[in-house]
């Protein structure tokens, strides 16, 4: 099977989806690593799964509880792990001008 | 007394008979630890572990039988304990503090444990070595100079070098078989379900599970017992009887039926572990066990399914990690985009971002179709040909790793070479069928082998059962 190949686009790309900056050099390193990556994962390619019915459910016994409304986590508990708040929200520099 | 020499069991006894007091034990494995931190096993003990253990003696005094009363125990830097730091040995997530318990700490505590610290991992779980922390590796227990597995690797060093009896891991490919291989400990990863995944921080949600590393197997079976059961929190949790897996070791393996793998009888040839694992599969036939020769004709198509799966799974739950919400954000952000982009990109460390952008591909427009839909079908027809083995079969026995703990830095700068650790780990994972890993013989150099039991869904006892067997008989 010939090598998926990876272009610094298709690289660059991905960083742009995954949020995370990267050098020029790192960008260039993913490179040959995504294309060993790759030769790993493209043997999936090959094999034959036409008759199987995809199935994206956990567990066949798997159950879902009451539709009923419960008391949540405190509000100040749950911002005390954020790096800023403000009045029980939480807080990003302004947005609009 | 020596507590690190008792099994959990014994100790356990001891406590509840107050031959011992929780406070003389914790204090005993806290010592231990401080001797042993060259180990860099545990990243924290809490700073009220010794409030927590005269507590449980109180209860003890007042007739207090739980199944883990007095007991301390080590959980994993991805387990929440509320008002603790769960870090999952991250940078990004250094200072986060849980704000509610984890459904496994919560069933512990109930049991009355008292939970001293928390283990080094690789970091979020991705890591066959736990080379990967931002805290340092761990090393192994049995010999510095090696690792000590991942990701659970600082949990196995803990048990293996006896600093507590018990503790917990999570296993998403391989995370605590491979480890208790390599310190010659025993873990076990349950069937996906039985323990709930509430308060564990996720990584590829739907093959992972938390489980329990021990120094033998009954210990195993007593620990399992007390981590299993639903939540209502988790969906994904099984609401059924817990079965008391101990008394499912009968002793005896007469007319068990094991099913020996046609693929990897290949795999094996010329590995480290050939040997030992030839010999686990005569003993059991000398010992009554039939042997049940069978095939999973996609088995060597496990891995490449799951560095789809699990780097997509990762990438999103990884998505929630945006220096909003969770404890970092870059100093160096002047606006939201650059809040997301610095703080991801200063906090996350080189595998993690590996994997996100692995993730991203696999789910990008253009090749879903091609990888992750593939890898979910593919996933359903392994489950198809494993249903086939187990409907002749009551386990299959495989290795557990290809060979004993590697060097430190041995694999570091290879990741394939590193994927592929989980090389017989994996199948479990992705049929969410139960695995466990036991110690089977050493090398010349004195380092264990170990040889993997995994049985039909919901058959943890099973395992247990033919892991005890061999613990007790096998002389490798």
């Amino acid at each position: 099977m010939e090598k998926t190949k990876v272009t610094i686009e298709e690289v660059k790309r991905l960083a742009g989806l995954s949020s995370l900056e990267f050098s020029e050099e790192e960008l260039k390193s993913f490179i040959p690593e995504f294309e060993n990556m790759l030769e790993l994962v493209d043997q999936v390619k090959n094999c034959d799964v036409s008759d199987v019915e995809v199935k994206y459910t956990s567990h066949k016994l798997a159950q879902l509880r009451e539709d009923c409304a419960k008391d949540s986590l405190p509000q100040e508990e749950i911002l005390l792990n954020s790096p800023k708040t403000k009045k029980g929200s939480f807080c990003v520099p302004k947005m609009l001008d | 007394m020596k507590f690190e020499e008792l099994s959990l069991i014994e100790l356990v006894k001891l406590l509840q008979e107050q031959k011992v007091s929780s406070v003389e034990v914790t204090k005993y494995f806290i010592e231990r630890i401080k001797e042993k931190q060259n180990l860099n096993a545990v990243l924290e003990v809490y700073d009220d572990a010794i409030e927590q253990a005269e507590k449980a003696d109180e209860k003890i005094k007042n007739g207090f039988k739980g199944k883990l009363a007095g007991v301390p125990v080590i959980i994993k830097d991805n387990i929440l304990f509320k008002g603790k730091k769960a870090s999952c040995s991250s940078k990004f997530l250094e200072n986060y503090v849980a704000q509610y318990n984890s459904t496994v700490v919560e069933k512990m505590l109930n049991e009355g444990a008292v939970i001293i610290g928390r283990a080094n991992m690789d970091e979020f779980a991705m890591g066959s070595s736990t080379e990967n922390s931002a805290f340092g590796p761990t090393l192994n227990a049995l010999d510095p100079t090696r690792v000590p597995g991942g990701s659970s690797g600082g949990s196995a060093c803990a048990v293996a070098a006896g600093l507590c009896p018990v503790s917990l891991g999570t296993d998403t490919g391989g995370s605590i078989r491979q480890p208790a291989s390599y310190n010659g400990i025993v873990g076990i990863k349950p069937t996906y379900g039985r323990v709930s995944r509430y308060g564990v921080v996720a990584f590829a949600s739907s093959i992972e599970q938390v489980g329990p590393l021990t120094k033998n197997v009954k210990d195993n079976a007593y620990m399992l017992g007390v981590l299993s059961g639903g939540s209502e929190h988790d969906e994904t949790s099984l609401k059924i009887e817990v079965p008391d897996f101990l008394s499912q070791i009968k002793g005896d393996i007469k007319g068990i039926k094991v099913g020996v793998l046609k693929e990897v009888e290949e795999m094996v040839k010329g590995l480290d572990v050939e040997k030992t694992y030839h010999s686990v599969i005569d003993f059991l036939k000398a010992n009554g066990a039939e042997i049940v020769y069978s095939s999973i004709p996609d088995f060597a198509l496990t891995l490449p399914c799951y560095y789809i799966i699990a780097p997509a799974e990762a990438t999103s739950n990884l998505g929630r990690f945006d220096g909003v919400k969770y404890s970092r954000r870059s100093p160096k952000a002047t606006n939201v985009d650059e809040i997301y982009l610095k703080s991801r990109s200063e906090g996350f460390g080189k595998e993690v971002k590996r994997r996100i952008m692995l993730g991203n591909f696999v789910l990008s427009s253009g090749y879903f179709d091609a990888y992750y839909n593939k890898a979910k079908k593919l996933q359903q027809k392994l489950k198809i040909e494993a249903g086939k083995v187990f409907s002749k079969c009551d386990v299959i026995v495989l290795p557990t790793t290809t060979g004993v703990a590697f060097k430190l830095g041995a694999k570091s700068n290879d990741p394939i070479a590193m994927y592929k650790e989980d090389l017989f780990t994996i199948l479990a994972n992705i049929l969410g069928a139960p695995a466990l890993s036991l110690p089977c013989g050493k090398n010349e150099e004195g380092l264990p082998y170990g040889i993997q039991i995994i049985a039909n869904s919901l058959n943890e006892g099973m395992a247990y059962n033919v892991a005890d067997y061999i613990e007790k008989g096998y002389r490798g």
